[in-house]
């Protein structure tokens, strides 16, 4: 991935992000992961928009499990009993000794992100361009657990430019 | 996002639905079998053992468990004989 002209809080965000994806098990950086990590690091545009949307980090976390115990639902596992047998031992955290990659949606967002930030004439790329990137993909991960909280992209949107021109005015 | 739909043939009605299974067992049967590698050498079974019933060499169960599972018992391997 390129990082050039991502700010500090995005760089800070992405690095939030694999901490975040470790911890759920993820065996790559999804899209969903990125949202993770931009309420996570919880600071700049990105995520003021979220939590004023009342998106929260443990709430956004319980969807991806959510989505994780549903898809196994499909195809007749109970997660909540996986784990239940599994016992104290059992956690979804990914190994310190293994290394993940980002995962097509997660660098698509990127790219879509970078798009946005040239599209919105600005310089630098933050935490609101990411966000966009991720709602770019209305068929990825992070868009369905906006939607699944009741958040469309729409919203989202309106709030991170509300929020911008009251940073820039 | 509770309601099931499925098609005649029993597999999930959507594709997507369908490889977003496969990507959520692969993920939980990781962790199943961390938890379980961890459950066998907390009882006191060793590498070897451990190894022979997943159906591996020893060498690819310590690998990939004993560093993560020395870390969080340091020191006392409980009954531990063999390897």
């Amino acid at each position: 991935m390129i990082f050039t002209r991502f700010t500090d809080r995005t760089r800070a965000c992405v690095e939030a992000a694999f901490d975040e994806a470790r911890m759920l098990g993820h065996d790559s950086l999804g899209d969903e992961d990125l949202l993770l990590g931009i309420l996570r690091a919880d600071e700049g545009i990105g995520a003021e928009a979220l939590s004023s949307l009342g998106v929260t980090l443990e709430g956004t976390r319980e969807q991806s499990e959510e989505m994780l115990s549903y898809a196994l639902s499909s195809i007749g596992i109970s997660f909540e009993e996986v784990r239940r047998e599994a016992g104290d031992a059992f956690e979804m955290r990914i190994p310190d000794n293994r290394r993940i990659p980002f995962s097509p949606r997660a660098k698509k967002a990127l790219i879509e992100a970078r798009k946005e930030m040239r599209r919105m004439g600005d310089n630098y790329l933050g935490t609101e361009h990411v966000l966009l990137g991720i709602l770019g993909n209305a068929d990825g991960i992070g868009a369905r657990i906006l939607a699944g909280m009741g958040v469309t992209p729409e919203a989202l949107e309106e709030r991170l430019f509300e929020l911008r021109g009251r940073a820039a005015g | 996002m509770n309601e099931k739909t499925r098609t005649t043939v029993g597999g999930p009605e959507d594709p997507r639905e369908g490889l977003e299974a496969v990507v959520a067992l692969r993920r939980t049967l990781e962790a199943l079998e961390a938890a379980q590698v961890e459950n066998a050498f907390i009882a006191g079974w060793s590498w070897a053992r451990i190894a022979e019933v997943l159906g591996v060499s020893k060498q690819a169960v310590h690998k990939k468990h004993a560093k993560r599972i020395r870390a969080r018992y340091p020191g006392e391997p409980p009954e531990r004989k063999g390897s």
